[in-house]
């Protein structure tokens, strides 16, 4: 107990010691004052006298006449005060020039404070919220960031606008704030539709990313940048140079083709974003849940993807240039049987005796190759307060990995903007981009009338082709065709030659008048301009020794022939829209309502001629032969296609309320009528409601250290699909069906295909709960969300039977209904460990559950053709996932006749009884039918991604993850074995059932025309590394020293580098339609990019 | 205030503003349909429709994820005449074995493409039927050409129902057009098989009556519209597989009145020449439309001689280098060994023999003087004939290129099969005499002397030798032997694979099945 006095006493003198040193250090002058029951106003005056400071106070005050004692000595005025105003109701307050202000605590003074609040570049701020701290009085800032508001002259300030760190000041007379934008995510900015929001107040589901985060791998299209980056968002890449990559946002919710989300590009909708520079984007956003949705209405039920692309910031021209240079290859190859292999496998199952020739070709080596790959970018940025610009011009040129193929683009933009006068300002964004893709032999696809992103019969004959053959000797050719009825893949390419130019305008002009700080006004009228045309030309070629090594065979083609198709596309809309946004009282208010009014048309033009010269200055029509037809049949599809008009009108509404910063409210509905459904059908509603709670800005949360921010949130919604092409519920008549009557042609007409004439959207209602939160100081931050989508009404194309008439049997239809049910969680850590080192961590990982749960009259649906044998492989049906493989079971290999005889149906009758010892056995029901079986579908369970990075002094380092598990894959190519000439995979070849090699997993040497069956069936899972980066940026101190440049990063980077598949095939990444996904007949190969790139600014 | 007062006025415009955009025209979301008529803006739709229906004759989408749409093309060829002791797969070994392959050995599954092909084609081609019934009955013609076209698709329909019930035995009767997809799962009518009976008694017959009693005499229409008489023809042919005799013999005498005879030489049946002759009762007409060939895709191309290794090179011969086509459907031993010996102006006018000496210099000059090179350099030894061709530069036969769609007619029925129906009837009717006759006339045509057949039985089985050299390779062979009760016998005296009881009939495509839910039941033993 001693010790512990003593402990005390010592404590308080080292308290007191440091009371004496902060007072001195505090710069008063130390009084003396001895008086007894004296009143304030007397206490005042002496220290008037003793110290030189001055009082102000008004008499009237309550308490400034309180009788108080005074006795110390050599005590700094502050300590007086506190002392004798103690239990007065008084406070003072020092100001500059020796003065103190005496004031009553419960009455402050109130002042005029008037102030202008800024960003960074001395630019005003409109809108900014000025408030007391703990009151709910406020303003917001003009046009001119300029603001004025009485406040109690001791009170404090917050200073608040979304995207910006909130500022806490004591006020002055007069304020000038410079803001500055926040890195805290919860701050940011995030873009919605028609209009943003802070992220924070935000009750839907929505991800974004930063252009700069994009720029940083080599892709040609942005959303390819997006793999793994975002919970619930899955990408699938498009292996050919200039393709769109697939996107699916939280499962496949349609059957439709049209699965993809809705493009949003500076209030642009679109389907097709390849002609936008990767360089050009500012922030790219996705909106995943209906909430969020909604306000895009019918077009939004499979996600939306918001762009924008960078404005002029005004100041001193800012020039900036991008540039990276990379090769290309395929990730993984298949490796095929070698002439002897295949020697020996054909012999075995059997067929024509093959003799040696001395080659053994290895049919991809010999028409894959590494391409190139570069892109450039400059952009030139600045302006003065009324006008601020931004140009840019893009370069991308991309060989691809197959011979003739090759992908250039041409981008420009210019994005203005001007201040008309205090209430109004004008703007335009423009872009052009020319894209010339020379493709590689594609396969015309008569399903759909599109063409197959593939490379087309070349890659399929490359996998046919014989390893005897060689492949081409000088400028002739193997003859495949002579030898198996293959065609010579290098031949298939190296006669077609097929060109797509490509040129699309895109801009938007607009107007914002705001008469009133809370009132906005803005009128946008978009266009988007498509002309591409094509042109494919076929080179004329004999079956003989001129072309090929020995003449003979299937493959020629005695006439050249031209195609032309010119299409020209057009879409307008014009958005209108007024935005009310009012702070009242503890309530924050953003009401908007709007009109969209859209109309896109398409015109198509074909033309055709045979014997055109093969100069290719001579590729135009008028060259060819007179007398040949002007257009092919198989056109039909594709001009039908491609020749629509169609309108839409929308209203749309949507509030945002919060009160007290913490209670979150959002309502939306837009009411679409399209011209694309039938006039009963016409109008369809999306509504939707989000609430959000922010937990942490609760008064009980104040004092807890966990979370620096926690929010719950929830939502319903209705969003609708209408992707379906113009025409979709009319008859059409199909022209020029020729019949001759008394030899005189004729041409007749059909209605060949059936149409809906009940056709109407598909709804998808969706609810959601997530959870965002930060903690441990804002190094961790996280979301975690439910969401639960069901597709009622589904379009789908139905495969419909044969007695309905329709050719093709697909009708389109609203016929299921498709849940997809699931839980993401993204997490980020990020520390800065000091001024030279920091690093993150940051993943995120998306369970989907997709299910058919009705379907109307409970017809399945069959797709997925891979040949004449397997007229189908996938069923949609109830229970499963859409798209699922439906296939015959193989229970293993028969190792001898006595397990064939043993094989019976219930009677006894033996049920493979053709079959040898090494076939397959199949499962048969009970009763000795075959059976099909479920074998999974396309669609991941998991898929998630990882990324870790640092930056260490002036280098910079990331590195990014990306899986995807539980998917199956078909393995079309091996399943469409046609003759037993066709070659084998050298696995196939090796692995083979023989006496001495009695696996029960491979058949023996058979020539193929094997049923579908779960041996086409391989997984899915594939993990890779997405992206490597490594840059080195000069430091700021060299920068100054060279004066000429403002920064400058070099970087190298190695896109999917590598990548861990199960699949044996090329490419775990199948892009297709929902229900005949997954089933790899022709891809183009993924690629694997290694470049070196610079981004310099001066 | 001032200011104020302008806010308020801006606001104002505002509104107006936002007004006039949400007012926009009352018809803006009536977007008419671009590029594709309709059977409203169609003045002459009927008509059109009636054409369209016609050129389903000739239409075949060999392609398709199942196996396409096919009513005369390669599938068509397969199910008759590979199906039959006429013709063998052809081609090489392996090359669509999974298809046509399996007719030829009675191997084919419900699985088989080909099978579905036939089925789909059909029901498409039918649909085309009755679409044109249904504009015909609302278009604004006068009543008597409604009736004529009305007569002349409905004998179309009741041809494609008489092969469907063929082919698969009962099928769905359709003769109403969906209402939209989900007809499947509410009208019965299409996923519902028939009887084979109701389908001749309730589909076939009164079509093929109200075409009698609606289509125009030979002569008083255009060659290729249906007539009276074809209808006839039909009708008696449907009545013989039902074995009618009294109605076969009535109508084919009716027919055998209306101006028909047999053309003098056999040779130019199957030629350009030979179209629409005057022994021409149904045939399917080709032509050129647009500028090119518009004939059934691939009849010709795939039963076309085909090349060997090596190919053809025929230096000093104005003709095509390479190959003629795949070489499908070649005539088998079983049809050369079945010609009477004298018989040599059918059996030349039938097959392409390839001269089988390795060392001769070319395998055969066809009738254009066309040389096929030696059996070394040609797949196949024998080629159907009926289905060949020219390709000559000079255009003895029209060819404007296109080998997948040469103008081809396909003549399915022709006045020589009227009078070996009215044999066949008069002898089951034991008019002998009559029977002999009509037999006479044709084997005369052939260079042929006169039967020698007297009992019933003998002259049965000499009119139906007669059939099946007269009209080999004419697609009605294995039908006849169905018909005749003695399938299984001679096809396993071909030594085929042929199981009684369940190949006399296709499988229902599994396909089929599938979409309907399974409501289309199977034949038996598939």
């Amino acid at each position: 107990m001693k010790i512990s006095s003593y402990m005390k006493g010592n404590f308080l003198l080292v308290f007191v010691t440091l009371l004496w040193l902060s007072a001195n250090a505090s710069g008063q002058p130390l009084v003396s004052i001895h008086m007894k029951n004296a009143e304030i106003t007397q206490v005042l005056s002496t220290i008037e006298k003793e110290s030189g400071y001055h009082f102000l106070f008004n008499s009237r005050l309550n308490g400034i006449h309180k009788v108080v004692d005074v006795d110390v000595d050599n005590a700094d005025i502050s300590q007086v005060l506190n002392n004798i105003f103690s239990g007065t109701g008084l406070q003072f307050k020092m100001l500059e020039n020796k003065l103190i202000v005496v004031s009553s605590t419960e009455v402050a003074q109130d002042i005029q404070v008037t102030g202008k609040i800024t960003n960074e570049n001395n630019e005003p701020l409109s809108g900014v919220s000025v408030t007391l701290k703990g009151k709910t009085n406020g303003t917001t800032t003009d046009q001119n960031g300029n603001f004025s508001i009485t406040t109690p002259e001791n009170a404090t300030l917050v200073i608040s606008y979304v995207g910006y760190t909130t500022q806490e000041l004591a006020v002055t007379a007069t304020m000038n704030v410079k803001l500055t934008q926040s890195a805290k995510i919860m701050d940011q900015v995030v873009v919605v539709g028609y209009g943003t929001q802070r992220k924070l107040d935000i009750t839907g589901a929505t991800a974004s990313v930063k252009g700069a985060e994009l720029v940083k791998q080599p892709v040609t299209t942005a959303t390819q940048a997006l793999q793994g980056k975002m919970a619930g968002v899955q990408i699938i890449t498009a292996g050919q140079p200039g393709a769109l990559p697939v996107v699916r946002i939280r499962g496949v919710g349609t059957m439709l083709s049209g699965a993809d989300p809705l493009y949003v590009v500076d209030g642009i909708l679109t389907n097709d974003i390849t002609n936008i520079n990767t360089s050009d984007i500012v922030d790219l956003t996705v909106l995943k849940d209906a909430s969020s949705e909604a306000i895009y209405g019918v077009r939004a039920a499979n996600g939306v993807i918001i762009i924008t692309t960078k404005q002029g910031v005004s100041g001193k021209i800012k020039v900036n240039y991008f540039g990276n240079f990379g090769v290309r290859s395929a990730t993984n190859l298949v490796k095929m049987a070698n002439s002897q292999q295949y020697i020996d496998y054909v012999q075995a199952s059997l067929g024509p005796t093959v003799a040696p020739t001395g080659y053994s070709t290895d049919w991809f080596s010999s028409f894959l190759r590494n391409g190139f790959e570069q892109t450039h970018n400059i952009s030139l940025s600045g302006g003065s307060e009324n006008n601020k610009f931004l140009f840019s011009a893009g370069y991308v040129n991309d060989q691809g990995i197959v011979i003739d193929n090759s992908y250039k683009r041409w981008t420009f933009r210019l994005n203005d903007e001007y201040k008309i006068n205090s209430i109004a300002k004008f703007g335009f964004n423009a872009s052009y981009a020319n894209a010339v893709t020379q493709s590689v032999n594609q396969a015309y696809n008569s399903t759909n009338g599109t063409q197959n992103q593939g490379v087309g019969s070349s890659f399929s004959d490359a996998y046919r082709a014989s390893p005897t053959i060689p492949s081409k000797i000088g400028n002739r050719y193997g003859n495949t065709s002579v030898f198996q009825n293959v065609g010579n893949p290098i031949l298939d390419i190296e006669n077609n030659n097929n060109r797509n130019n490509d040129n699309r305008i895109q801009g938007t002009g607009y107007v914002e008048i705001k008469p009133l700080s809370w009132l906005t006004f803005r009128s946008a009228l978009s266009g988007d301009l498509d002309v591409p045309d094509n042109r494919t030309y076929n080179y004329a070629f004999a079956a003989d020794t001129t072309t090929f090594l020995t003449g003979g065979g299937n493959q020629s083609n005695s006439k050249s022939n031209l195609t032309i198709g010119n299409l020209k596309k057009f879409h307008w809309l014009w958005d209108n829209t007024l935005t009310f946004n009012k702070r009242i009282g503890k309530s924050n208010l953003t009401v908007l309502a709007g009109v969209v009014t859209e109309e896109a048309n398409s015109n198509y033009n074909t033309s055709y001629r045979q014997s055109v010269p093969a100069n290719p200055n001579l590729w135009y029509i008028p060259e060819g032969d007179p007398q040949t037809q002007q257009t092919g049949p198989q056109d039909q599809p594709t001009i039908a296609a491609n020749i629509y008009n169609w309108t839409r009108l929308s209203y749309i509404g949507r509030v945002n309320y919060s009160y007290n910063d913490r209670y979150l409210l959002t309502a939306t509905i837009r009411a679409d009528g399209s011209s694309l459904f039938p006039p009963q059908n016409r109008w369809a509603y999306s509504p939707s409601i989000g609430v959000g709670w922010i937990v942490t800005k609760e008064d009980f949360m104040q004092n807890q250290k966990l979370f620096d921010m926690l929010k719950i949130k929830g939502s319903w919604g209705k969003v609708g699909n209408d992707n379906v092409p113009a025409g979709s519920f009319t008859n059409t008549l199909t022209p020029n069906l020729p019949y001759f009557f008394g030899g005189t042609a004729s041409g007749g007409v059909a209605i060949t295909q059936l149409k809906d004439q009940n056709l109407t959207w598909e709804q998808v209602e969706e609810t959601d709960i997530g959870l965002e939160f930060s903690t441990l100081k804002q190094k961790l931050t996280g979301e975690i969300n439910y969401y639960n989508k069901l597709n009622n009404n589904a379009l789908i194309n139905v495969v419909v039977p044969s007695t309905l008439g329709s050719q093709p049997s697909y009708v389109l239809t609203n016929a299921a209904s498709i849940q997809n049910q699931g839980v993401e969680v993204s997490l980020r850590w990020s520390e800065p460990i000091n001024s030279s080192f920091s690093y993150y961590v940051s993943g995120n990982i998306t369970y989907n559950n997709n299910n058919v749960v009705g379907l109307n009259g409970g017809q399945p649906y069959i797709d997925g053709p891979v040949g004449a044998n397997q007229p189908y492989v996938t069923k949609t049906d109830n229970g499963h996932p859409v798209g699922s493989f439906y296939v015959q079971k193989v229970l293993g290999v028969f190792q001898n006749q006595a397990e064939i005889n043993a094989y019976t149906d219930k009677n006894g009758k033996i049920l493979q009884s053709d079959a040898q010892p090494g076939d397959f056995k199949y499962e048969y029901t009970p009763d000795g039918k075959l059976d099909s079986v479920f074998a999974g579908s396309y669609q991941p369970k998991f898929y998630f991604g990882l990324s870790l990075g640092f930056t260490y002094k002036a280098f910079d380092f990331s590195i990014d993850f990306y899986g995807n598990v539980g998917n199956k894959i078909y393995n079309g190519k091996k399943a469409l074995r046609q003759t037993a000439l066709d070659n084998i995979e050298a696995s196939t070849a090796t692995d083979r059932w023989t006496q001495k090699n009695p696996t029960n997993s491979e058949p023996r040497a058979n020539s193929g025309n094997l049923p579908a069956s779960t041996y086409f069936v391989e997984s899915g899972d594939f993990y890779r590394i997405n992206n490597i980066n490594l840059g080195y940026t000069l430091p700021p101190s060299v920068i100054q020293k060279l004066k000429v440049i403002s920064s400058l990063r070099v970087f190298f980077t190695a896109q999917n580098p590598v990548t861990i598949q199960k699949y044996s095939g090329f490419s775990s990444e199948l892009p297709g339609s929902p229900t005949s996904s997954g089933i790899e007949l022709n891809p183009y190969p993924t690629t694997k990019t290694f470049a070196v790139g610079i981004n310099l600014g001066l | 205030m001032d200011k104020m007062n302008s806010h308020m006025k801006i606001s104002k415009y505002l509104l107006i503003l936002l007004t006039l955009s949400m007012g926009c025209s009352k018809n803006f979301l009536d977007a008419p349909l671009q590029g594709q008529s309709t059977p409203q803006n169609d003045p002459n739709v009927a008509t059109n429709l009636v054409t369209g229906a016609y050129s389903s004759l000739i239409y075949t989408d060999a392609g398709g994820p199942f196996g396409g749409f096919d009513t005369h093309g390669f599938a068509f060829i397969s199910a008759t005449n590979i199906m039959s002791d006429d013709a063998d797969k052809g081609s090489f070994a392996g090359d669509q074995q999974s298809t046509a392959g399996q007719f030829d050995d009675f191997s084919y599954t419900s699985g088989n493409s080909f099978v579905n092909s036939v089925w789909s084609g059909h029901y498409a081609a039918i649909s085309r039927v009755n679409n044109s019934i249904n504009a015909i009955a609302v278009a604004p013609i006068d009543s008597a050409t409604a009736r004529r076209l009305r007569g002349e698709v409905l004998f179309i329909r009741a041809y494609y129902y008489f092969n469907l019930v063929r082919f698969f035995g009962g099928v769905p009767i359709v003769t109403v057009i969906p209402d939209g997809p989900q007809a499947a799962n509410t009208n019965p009518a299409f996923v519902t098989r028939a009887s084979a009976q109701d389908v001749y008694n309730t589909e076939i017959i009164p079509d093929l009556q109200y075409s009698i009693a609606n289509c125009p005499l030979r002569g008083n229409t255009p060659a290729g519209r249906i007539t009276k008489g074809a209808a006839q023809t039909l009708l008696a042919k449907v009545y013989m597989y039902l074995q009618n005799w009294q109605a076969v013999k009535d109508l084919t005498d009716s027919v055998m009145t209306e101006g028909y005879a047999l053309a003098p030489d056999y040779r130019t049946l199957w030629r350009t020449v030979g179209d629409n002759n005057i022994e021409s009762i149904f045939e399917i007409e080709t032509g050129s439309y647009g500028n090119t060939d518009a004939g059934i895709p691939l009849y010709s191309e795939c039963q076309g001689p085909r090349a060997f290794a090596g190919g053809w090179n025929n230096p000093g011969f104005n003709y095509p280098t390479g190959d003629l086509g795949w070489g499908f459907g070649t005539p088998s031993q079983t049809l050369i060994n079945s010609y009477e010996p004298n018989d040599t102006i059918r059996k030349n006018a039938t097959i392409i023999a390839l001269n089988p000496d390795p060392n001769a210099p070319y395998g055969a000059i066809l009738w254009d003087g066309f040389v096929i090179p030696s059996q070394s350099k040609v797949q196949n030894s024998t080629y159907n004939y009926k289905a060949y061709h020219s390709e000559r530069n000079d255009n003895i036969e029209p060819y404007f290129g296109n080998r997948d769609r040469k103008e081809k007619n396909v003549h399915l029925l022709r006045f020589a099969e009227v009078l070996l129906m009215n044999a066949e009837a008069a002898n089951e009717l034991n008019m002998t005499g009559t029977a002999q006759a009509d037999l006479n006339l044709v084997r005369s045509r052939a260079g042929l002397p006169n039967t020698v057949a007297g009992d019933q039985t003998s002259l049965r089985n000499a009119i139906w030798q007669e059939r099946h050299v007269e009209l080999a390779l004419e697609h009605d062979r294995f039908f006849d032997l169905v018909r005749q009760g003695r399938a299984a016998q001679v096809m396993i005296a071909a030594g085929k694979n042929f199981t009684p009881g369940k190949n006399e009939i296709l499988p229902i495509p599994g396909v089929q099945i599938a979409l309907s839910g399974g409501k289309l039941t199977q034949n038996p033993g598939y």
